[in-house]
C-alpha cells in the first residue's frame, strides 16, 4: 500500500529559551510518515508531540533540522510559498474551532480552493460530501451544527483539496464517543478506499487504535512505537510508560 | 470588594490594556483640544484687541463727532468742520485738540507694484499735533512731516520690504501722489492691524490727499492734568454745532471693540460648533469602543461576580477606569487646545495678520466646558456598556460562548422614535425659529444632534443588509477575502453601525453644505442669466467700495453703450431698518432686467424711488405714494414712488438716482460695483482691451467679464465649501481612527479564525486583503448613510433660506462621487494598522488560543 514518505522530519530539535530556562521540545526526533498511511503521535503533556505535528505541518519551524512535505523541504520555502504548500499539500483538522463562523457548511468545505481561486475537482468534493453525510445541512453556518457535524466538515475540509497529507491535533478530543467513532471511522475509511495519509497526534488510546502505526514520544524523543495496535496494547504499553 | 480593590483592579485594567486605553484616551483628548482651543482663540484674540483699543486710544480722554441715527459701530459719520478744532482748543481744560481723519489709501512700491492686502482694508490715515493721540507709536525714522511724506505701518513694511526713503506712491479717492517713506510705526505696541495697510499724513497732507478740505472725521481731545474730564466734556457740548457729540476716551474704546467683538465671537462660535461636532464623533467612538472591550471581558467580569464582586462594584469599577483615564485625557486635550490656539495665531501672523504678542487667554469658562466634553461625554458613553456589564449573571463565566443578545426591535423603535422628534424639532428651529437666531441654533443643533443618534440607532438594523449590497461587488472581485470581508462586515451590526455613525455625522455635515452651497450657486447663476445683461462688472478687490472716478472713466469709453455705479445707503423706514440702492437710471436700462411692472427708468430722477413689488404690498404703496426716509447722519429725505418692479435679485426692494443718494452726504462716495454693457458691434476683445487699459490707473478695480465673475462667484462658493469641509475633516479623521481601532478590536477577537484561515492556506495578503475590505464597506456604509441624511438636512436648508438666496434645490453628483472615493480611502486608510496585525498574527499563537 505505501510508496515512499508523505512526510518526515529528521533530527528535529524545537528549543524555547537560553541557558537554564532551555526547554527542549524536540530533541532530535527523526520520524518518516508513509504515504497512504494512519499514524497517530502520542505520549504524555509536554512530551512535544503537538510541536512536532506543528513543526511537520509547516505552522511552526524547527530551531535545528530538517523537515518535508512530500519531496519538498519547508525549511527553503518562504511564507507565502509555505502557505500556498499548506493549501494545497496538506489538511488540518483542530480540536476546536475549526470553522470559519460566517461561511456555511459548504464553503467551509471548499475553502481553500475558494482560496487558492479554484473550482477543485467537483466530482471529489460531493463524494467526500457524501461521505461524511452532510448533504443536506450544506447551507447551514457552524453555529447551527452539532460538534460532530462541525467536526466532520472539518474533516471533509481537509480532504476537499486531495492534499498530500491530513493532520489532525485531537480531532476527537472534544467530542463524546459515539460522535468521535464515527469521525475515525471516516479517517479509516480515508486512507482504506482513497489511499489518504493521515497524522493525529492524541492521547485517547481508542482513537490511536484506527492508526496503523503509533508513535510515542516522551521528553522530545521518540521512545517507542507499536504497527497495528489495538485499545488494549496500546493501554498496556502507557501503563508500562506511566510506571 | 471594598473601594480600594475596586480602585486596584480599575488600575491595572487600564494598565493591562494599555494600547486601548491609549486610544481612547486620545479621541478624548482631539475632541477636549479642539474645543479648548477654539475658545482660547476667541479669549486670546479678544483681549487681544480689547489691550489694543486701550492702548491705541490711551491718551484720548474726550473724542468730538458727529451724531448718527443708527447702527453706530460700523457706520461712516459725517465729517466736521476743521474750525471747531480752534473753537474746542480755547476750552478751559483742553491740553491738545487733535483733528483726524480716516479714508482709505493704498500704496504702490518703487517698482510699481500696487501693495494688496487680501481683502483687508487700506488705511489711510492722518496724525497731527500730539501722535499719541492718533494711537501710533513711531518705531523708525520720523512721524511724516509735509506734502512728501508718508509713514507705513510696520507690518506691511516688513511683508513688502519697504524702507525708510524709499520712494513710494499713494493712491487716494483723488488721485495718485508720489512720496517718501519717512517713519515706519505701529498701533500701540501692534506691528499692524489685522492684515490691513496703513498709510499715515500730517493733518494738512491727508486734507489734500483726501480732498477734504476744511473736514476732520474725529477731534481727539486729551485734557489738561487737574482738570475734571466731566467738566471739560460739558464745556465742549456747549460750544458743538447740532448734531455733534463729545464722549469719552472709555466709550470710544468700547465702542471700536464692539464691532470687532462681534466678529470674533462669530469666528469664535463657528469654530466652537465644529469643536462640538468632533466631540460628538468621539463620544460614537468612545462608546463603541467601551462596548466592545467589555464585551471582550465579559467572562473576566462575571468571574469577578462569581468570586463575589456585586453588581454595583462592577459597573462601578467600570465607570471608574473609564474616569480616571478622561480626567488625564482632558488636562492633555487642555494643554493641546492651548497649542491648537498658538498654532492659529502663528498661522494667522504668518498669513499677514499683525496680532500683537499676546498670552493664552484660559479662563475658568473653558476649563469648566473642556471637563464637561471630556469627562462628561466618556463617563456618559461608558454608562451604559457599564449598567450592561453589572448585570451578566457570575454562572456566565462558565459557559463555554458569550455575548450580548441584540436587541433589534426594540433598537429600532427606539431609533425610529429619536430620529422623529430629532427631525422635528431640527425642522422647527428652521422654519418656525422660536427666539430668533439663538432658537434656531438650538433647536437645529439639539435636533440634528437627536437625528444622527437616532439614526445611529435605527442604522444598526440595516446594517446587515446594506453591508450586503455594498460588498456585493467587493465578493465578486475579490472572491474569498471579498466574501469573508463581506461576511464580516455584516456579523456584528452594532459594532459596524457605531463605527460607521461617526464617519456618517461628518460626511452628512459634508454633504449637507454641499447641497446648500450647489443650490446657492445655481441660484446665483440664474439670477445673473435673468437679471444681469451688463457685459462686465468692476468690483473693488479691497471691500472699500470704488471711487466714483472709476465709472466716470468707463462712461467716456466709445466702446461701451451704458455704465452704472451701484451703491447702497442703510435707511430707517417706519423704524424699519432697509437697504437703499442707488443706480445710474439712464443706463440701468441696458444693464439690468428689473422685471419693471409699472413706470420707467426715466421717472427716476432726483427724490423719486423705484420699489420692490413685496414692499409695495406690505407698505401698501403705489405709484405716486410718498415714502419718508431717515439716513444715518439725520438726512431725511421724502420720496415718491415712480415704478414698481417684481426681480429684487440684483437691486434690492428700493432703488434710487446716484443725484438722490449723494444729496445725503457730503462723504465721498463709494461704489460697491460697477456694471458696463459693450456697444453694438464692438468686438468683445476689442472691448476688453478699451476697458482694461482705460482702468490701468485704478489697480484696485477688478474688471471681470459677466463670464468671469460668475466663475468668481462659483469659486467663492466652492471655496467656503472647501473650509467647512476642512473644519470637518478632523471629525472624519476621528472616525476614520473609529474605525480602525473597532477594527484591531475585532482582529484581536478573530485570533482564532484568522490562525485557522491562515493554516487552511490562507496568504498574508489575502488575509491583509480581508481585513481591508472590510473596513471599506464599512466606511462606505457610513458615508452612504451620510450622504443620504446629509442631503435631506441640505434640502430643508435650502428651504428654509429666503428664495432670493436660493430659489432652487441643487445637488452636488461630483461632490458625493468625491464622498464616496473618499470614503473607500478612508476605509484603506483605517484598515493600515489592523491589516498588518492580522497578516502577521502567529499561526500557531492564533489557533493555540484557548
Amino acid at each position: 500500500m505505501s510508496h515512499g514518505y508523505a512526510a518526515s522530519v529528521n533530527d528535529a530539535y524545537k528549543i524555547y529559551g537560553e541557558g537554564d530556562s532551555e526547554v527542549r521540545a524536540l530533541d532530535g526526533v527523526t520520524v518518516a510518515f508513509e504515504s497512504g498511511r494512519f499514524t497517530a503521535i502520542m505520549g504524555p503533556s509536554g512530551s512535544g508531540k503537538s510541536t512536532l505535528l506543528h513543526c511537520q505541518a509547516g505552522l511552526d519551524t524547527l530551531t535545528r533540522g530538517s523537515v518535508h512535505i512530500g519531496e519538498v523541504s519547508l525549511s527553503t520555502l518562504k511564507d507565502r510559498e509555505l502557505t500556498e504548500l499548506r493549501r494545497t499539500q496538506v489538511g488540518f483538522v483542530f480540536q476546536a474551532y475549526n470553522l470559519i463562523p460566517t461561511l456555511n457548511a459548504y464553503e467551509n468545505i471548499v475553502l481553500p480552493l475558494m482560496l487558492g481561486g479554484e473550482h477543485g475537482d467537483q466530482d471529489w468534493i460531493d463524494e467526500v460530501i457524501g461521505a461524511v453525510g452532510l448533504s443536506d445541512r450544506l447551507r447551514h453556518r457552524p453555529s447551527e451544527l452539532s460538534g460532530g457535524q462541525q467536526q466532520r466538515v472539518a474533516v471533509a475540509r481537509a480532504m476537499a483539496t486531495r492534499p498530500q497529507i491530513i493532520f489532525g491535533d485531537e480531532p476527537t478530543g472534544n467530542l463524546d464517543s459515539r460522535t468521535g467513532t464515527e469521525i475515525l471511522n471516516f479517517m479509516r475509511s480515508a486512507v482504506d478506499d482513497h489511499g489518504q495519509t493521515i497524522v493525529i497526534v492524541t492521547h485517547d488510546p481508542v482513537a490511536a487504535a484506527y492508526a496503523d502505526r503509533i508513535i510515542f514520544l516522551g521528553d522530545g524523543k521518540v521512545v517507542d512505537e507499536m504497527l497495528d495496535p489495538t485499545a488494549e496494547k496500546v493501554l498496556d504499553h502507557m501503563k508500562g510508560f506511566g510506571e | 470588594m471594598s473601594a480600594r480593590s475596586t480602585a486596584l483592579m480599575a488600575r491595572k485594567s487600564l494598565r493591562a490594556r494599555l494600547g486601548r486605553t491609549l486610544v481612547i484616551g486620545l479621541a478624548i483628548t482631539a475632541g477636549v483640544s479642539f474645543v479648548v482651543g477654539s475658545f482660547v482663540l476667541a479669549d486670546s484674540l479678544r483681549s487681544t484687541f480689547d489691550n489694543l483699543f486701550a492702548e491705541v486710544n490711551e491718551g484720548v480722554d474726550l473724542e468730538v463727532r458727529s451724531v448718527t441715527e443708527f447702527g453706530t459701530t460700523s457706520s461712516r459719520r459725517d465729517p466736521l468742520p476743521d474750525d471747531l478744532v480752534d473753537q474746542i482748543r480755547a476750552v478751559p481744560g483742553v491740553e491738545v485738540a487733535a483733528p483726524f481723519l480716516q479714508r482709505t489709501a493704498q500704496f504702490v512700491t518703487a517698482d510699481g507694484d500696487l501693495v494688496t492686502t487680501q481683502g483687508a482694508p487700506t488705511f489711510g490715515v492722518s496724525w497731527s499735533d500730539s501722535a499719541e493721540l492718533s494711537g501710533l507709536r513711531l518705531r523708525e525714522g520720523r512721524f511724516p512731516v509735509g506734502p512728501d511724506e508718508v509713514g507705513i505701518d510696520k507690518a506691511t513694511a516688513d511683508r513688502e520690504r519697504i524702507r525708510l526713503g524709499d520712494r513710494v506712491e499713494v493712491i487716494t479717492d483723488v488721485g495718485r501722489f508720489p512720496f517718501v517713506i519717512a517713519g515706519v510705526v505701529s498701533l500701540g505696541n501692534a506691528d499692524g492691524f489685522a492684515g490691513a495697510s496703513i498709510a499715515v499724513f500730517d493733518f494738512p497732507t491727508a486734507q489734500v490727499v483726501f480732498a477734504a478740505d476744511n473736514f476732520a472725521d474725529v477731534i481727539s481731545i486729551s485734557v489738561t492734568d487737574g482738570f475734571d474730564i466731566e467738566a471739560v466734556q460739558a464745556a465742549i457740548a456747549e460750544i458743538l454745532p447740532p448734531r455733534t457729540e463729545v464722549i469719552t476716551g472709555e466709550q470710544v474704546v468700547e465702542e471700536a471693540g464692539a464691532g470687532i467683538f462681534t466678529a470674533i465671537s462669530a469666528f469664535g462660535t463657528g469654530l466652537l460648533i465644529f469643536a462640538f461636532i468632533t466631540s460628538f464623533v468621539s463620544a460614537f467612538i468612545i462608546n463603541n469602543v467601551f462596548a466592545i472591550t467589555i464585551g471582550q471581558r465579559l467572562r473576566e467580569l462575571a468571574l469577578m461576580r462569581a468570586v463575589g464582586a456585586s453588581a454595583r462594584q462592577v459597573s462601578r469599577m467600570i465607570i471608574l477606569e473609564a474616569f480616571v483615564m478622561s480626567v488625564i485625557a482632558t488636562l492633555l486635550g487642555i494643554l493641546g487646545g492651548v497649542g491648537v490656539a498658538r498654532l492659529m495665531i502663528v498661522f494667522f501672523n504668518a498669513t499677514g495678520f499683525g496680532f500683537p504678542p499676546t498670552g493664552s487667554t484660559l479662563t475658568l469658562r473653558t476649563l469648566l466646558v473642556a471637563a464637561a466634553v471630556g469627562i462628561g461625554v466618556t463617563v456618559i458613553s461608558v454608562s451604559v456598556p457599564a449598567r450592561r456589564a453589572a448585570r451578566i449573571p457570575p454562572v456566565a463565566a462558565m459557559r463555554p460562548e458569550l455575548g450580548f443578545a441584540a436587541l433589534n426591535t426594540r433598537r429600532l423603535i427606539g431609533g425610529v422614535i429619536i430620529t422623529a422628534i430629532g427631525a422635528v424639532i431640527f425642522l422647527m428651529g428652521l422654519f418656525v425659529r422660536p427666539g430668533g437666531t439663538t432658537g434656531l441654533i438650538l433647536f437645529a443643533g439639539g435636533g440634528g444632534l437627536s437625528l444622527f443618534l437616532g439614526i445611529a440607532s435605527i442604522s444598526s438594523t440595516i446594517a446587515r443588509p446594506v453591508t450586503a449590497v455594498i460588498g456585493w461587488p467587493v465578493a465578486k472581485l475579490l472572491r474569498t477575502p471579498g466574501v469573508l470581508a463581506r461576511q464580516n462586515a455584516g456579523r456584528s451590526p452594532r459594532r459596524t453601525s457605531a463605527s460607521a455613525s461617526a464617519l456618517m455625522i461628518g460626511v452628512a455635515l459634508v454633504s449637507a453644505a454641499a447641497v446648500f452651497a450647489a443650490s446657492v450657486r445655481d441660484t446665483f447663476v440664474r439670477v445673473l442669466d435673468r437679471s444681469v445683461t451688463a457685459d462686465y462688472v468692476i468690483t473693488d478687490s479691497t471691500f472699500q467700495g470704488l471711487i466714483p472716478e472709476v465709472a466716470e472713466v468707463l462712461r467716456t469709453l466709445p466702446e461701451l453703450s451704458a455704465v452704472s455705479p451701484i451703491r447702497g445707503a442703510p435707511a430707517l423706514i417706519d423704524g424699519d431698518r432697509i437697504a437703499i440702492g442707488a443706480a445710474d437710471p439712464t443706463a440701468l436700462g441696458e444693464l439690468l432686467n428689473l422685471d419693471l411692472q409699472r413706470g420707467g427708468y426715466g421717472d427716476l430722477t432726483l427724490n423719486k424711488v423705484l420699489i420692490h413689488e413685496d414692499p409695495a404690498t406690505t407698505r401698501g404703496l403705489d405709484m405716486g405714494s410718498m415714502v419718508s426716509l431717515t439716513f444715518q447722519n439725520g438726512a431725511i429725505l421724502d420720496l415718491e414712488v415712480v415704478g414698481v418692479y417684481a426681480d429684487a435679485a440684483v437691486a434690492g426692494n428700493w432703488l434710487v438716482s446716484l443725484e438722490t443718494i449723494e444729496s445725503i452726504s457730503p462723504l465721498p462716495p463709494r461704489d460697491f460695483f460697477v456694471v458696463a454693457k459693450l456697444a453694438d458691434g464692438v468686438e468683445a476683445a476689442f472691448g476688453d482691451l478699451a476697458v482694461r487699459s482705460a482702468l490701468e490707473p485704478f489697480p484696485q478695480a477688478q474688471v471681470q467679464t459677466n463670464a468671469e465673475f460668475r466663475q468668481e462667484q462659483e469659486d467663492q462658493i466652492n471655496q467656503l465649501l472647501l473650509i467647512i469641509t476642512g473644519l470637518l475633516l478632523f471629525s472624519i479623521m476621528i472616525a476614520v481612527l473609529g474605525i480602525s481601532i473597532t477594527l484591531a478590536l475585532a482582529v484581536f477577537e478573530r485570533t482564532r479564525e484568522i490562525g485557522l484561515l491562515r493554516a487552511v492556506g490562507m496568504t498574508k495578503r489575502q488575509t491583509r486583503r480581508t481585513v481591508r475590505w472590510e473596513a471599506v464597506i464599512v466606511s462606505v456604509f457610513g458615508a452612504v448613510i451620510g450622504v443620504v441624511l446629509g442631503s435631506l438636512i441640505g434640502v430643508a436648508l435650502a428651504i428654509a433660506v429666503p428664495t432670493s438666496v436660493i430659489d432652487g434645490i441643487s445637488f452636488s453628483p461630483s461632490t458625493t462621487v468625491i464622498i464616496l472615493i473618499g470614503a473607500v480611502l478612508a476605509g484603506l486608510f483605517a484598515a493600515l494598522y489592523p491589516s498588518y496585525k492580522a497578516s502577521r498574527m502567529n499561526v500557531l499563537d492564533a489557533i493555540a488560543t484557548e
